[in-house]
């Protein structure tokens, strides 16, 4: 076999080796949307004991997730209603660590099993508020908190209103709000990346991260 | 370009075909590395070239990613609407359509076994529609059947449907590795045949012999099945190397329905696992009492994905094709390529039921929570 032609045979090869990879490995979409509340609580000290969160499904999967639910009136579900419910989505969360990732100045921080959740329905959608306490309360000079699928699957958006609230914070703390440009996947680096999973694909939502930050001095 | 086939100028146009191909499929694939490698980079990338890295990181994937995105929105509305207005079935359908098309161009929905089972095999472009469309539309009758009975026949929670989904998606995932695990026997032994006597191949009427059966399909093996004495004798040679379905282990494996029903197989494989947005969309109709919407919105999804589908498979087998004949009249060695490329192929459908399997590599993740 001549060179030229070995190496337009290569071609053909690469062509197939990328065809068959390209399908596999490109983006992940997603099936479910939320619309996320977050609050970032502190004790008197000024220490940050947790996250808690309010997230608003998307009308279908809110309805995918009430097949089935037996209610004592049809079409309206009660805190009672939705309990078994709310139990199984904080229990299936915990495999995808709550989505919620935290790092204070440099240190990746753990999340404590969820308290204080329940499930609500509003405007034909399902709410679900949970809290997350830290393993360890902690002080920090740079508190950077992401809420986001790596695998992309869910996504997740800020609330227009009011996204992010500190409550009970030193008043020298300041918060930003950091969003993916829409539906364009930001540039920078994910904090968790190193910590989290770290491949390639598994990955990838990191690019739909919302990115909160709060400096104290 | 086309019309100087039998001069030099035709492996000059067969190599512009082939850069344009590489080109489309390298796009293809940096699209989607190069936004991954955005998130991965550790440091981030300067503040100068991020701008302009994010322009093109948002490119087509983003592109495909918003695109879905409104047409998943719009379809929850009109399914809304139709309760009061009929005439929004129709929009409906034409929603349902266009997110089939943008949705099936994420991963999943068979697009990686297929090409690859393609790729592996000696399959012709009309296998390959064939083959799109059979397993896009058993997609489409297994999220009904699902739907159909689980939540409307015996309504039970999406606890309970989420677990049904699950398990069919583990026998999916455990059937195409199963797959690629046979096809890796059949083509293992035709690439360890041509390795093994790879003089008896340097001739390059033997090799055109082969690209000629191949290009025929499941016909050469009907002809072959008739036992025509000279078609025979190009067989022994077409199975030495290792072309299409004719070195199968078994003499009825050459057979041409024998074929058809492997490629059946390969839809089974694809074809069990329901897409999730198919599922999402007919749970969300029953809620609003037109399950019957929901139905033919998820056909009208399934057309949609089997033609996005169809557009890879074609990629796959042209992208064989053109191989096939680079390989032809070029003896021995580039037929041990063709089959090494087969072989790679059918490792691939392996390596993707195992990912799949252990949960390595996510073609779309069951709405269970």
């Amino acid at each position: 076999m001549t060179t030229p032609m070995l190496r337009s045979w290569l071609r053909a090869f690469a062509i197939a080796a990328a065809l068959v990879a390209g399908t596999g490995a490109a983006s992940a979409h997603p099936h479910v949307w939320v619309t996320s509340h977050s609050e970032v609580i502190y004790a008197a000290d000024g220490t940050v004991t947790g996250v808690r969160h309010s997230w608003a499904f998307d009308e279908m999967f809110s309805t995918y997730a009430l097949q089935g639910i037996e209610t004592k009136q049809k079409g309206v579900y009660s805190r009672d209603d939705l309990k078994a419910l709310a139990q199984t989505n904080v229990e299936s969360l915990k495999e995808y660590a709550f989505f919620t990732f935290a790092n204070a100045d440099g240190r990746k921080q753990r999340f404590q099993e969820p308290v204080d959740y329940y499930l609500e329905y509003k405007d034909s959608v399902l709410v679900l508020h949970f809290t997350l306490p830290f393993k360890a309360p902690f002080k920090a000079k740079k508190l950077a908190l992401e809420v986001f699928d790596p695998s992309y699957f869910v996504d997740f958006t800020l609330a227009n209103d009011e996204p992010v609230k500190l409550v009970g914070a030193p008043a020298s703390c300041q918060l930003a709000i950091e969003r993916p440009k829409s539906g364009t996947p930001s540039a920078q680096q994910p904090i968790s990346e190193d910590s989290f999973l770290s491949d390639a694909f598994a990955n990838y939502g990191a690019m739909f991260a919302n990115k909160i930050t709060v400096g104290c001095s | 370009m086309t019309s100087d086939l039998s001069t030099p100028g035709h492996r000059h146009g067969l190599r512009l075909v082939l850069m344009l191909m590489a080109a489309l499929a390298l796009v293809m694939l940096a699209d989607a590395l190069w936004a991954q490698a955005l998130a991965q980079n550790p440091f981030g990338v300067g503040k100068g070239a991020a701008s302009a890295a994010e322009a093109e990181a948002g490119g087509v994937v983003a592109w495909l990613l918003a695109k879905q995105a409104e047409f998943y929105r719009a379809m929850s509305a009109t399914i809304r609407a139709a309760k009061s207005d009929g005439s929004a079935v129709v929009t409906l359908l034409g929603i349902a359509f266009f997110y089939g098309i943008f949705h099936a161009a994420g991963p999943g929905h068979g697009k990686a076994v297929i090409s690859s089972y393609l790729v592996a095999n000696e399959e012709t472009a009309r296998r390959g529609i064939a083959l799109s469309f059979a397993s896009a539309f058993m997609q489409a009758l297994v999220a009904i059947l699902i739907v159909g009975i689980s939540a409307w026949l015996l309504n039970v929670t999406a606890k309970t449907m989420c677990g049904t989904e699950r398990a069919v998606e583990i026998a999916s995932y455990g059937l195409i590795a199963v797959l690629g695990a046979r096809l890796m026997w059949v083509k293992g032994k035709g690439l360890f045949r041509t390795l093994a006597r790879p003089a008896a191949l340097a001739s390059p009427a033997l090799a055109y012999a082969a690209a000629s059966a191949g290009d025929r399909g499941h016909s050469h093996g009907h002809d072959h099945g008739h036992g025509h004495h000279r078609h025979d004798h190009h067989h022994v040679h077409d199975d030495g190397c290792g072309c299409g379905h004719s070195h199968g282990p078994e003499p009825a494996a050459l057979a041409g329905p024998q074929g058809w029903r492997h490629g059946l197989v390969a839809v089974a494989t694809v074809g069990i696992r329901p897409c999730s947005g198919a599922i999402l969309v007919l749970v969300f109709a029953l809620a609003q009492g037109l399950f019957w919407a929901g139905i033919a919105a998820t056909f009208a999804m399934a057309l949609g994905t089997a033609i996005t589908v169809t557009g890879f498979a074609l990629l796959a087998v042209s992208a064989k094709g053109l191989a096939r004949r680079l390989a032809s009249g070029h003896g021995g060695r580039a037929a041990t390529l063709l089959r090494g490329i087969e072989f790679g192929a059918a490792t691939l459908v392996m390596l993707f039921g195992v990912a799949l399997l252990s949960g390595y590599m996510a073609a779309e993740r069951t709405a269970c929570f």
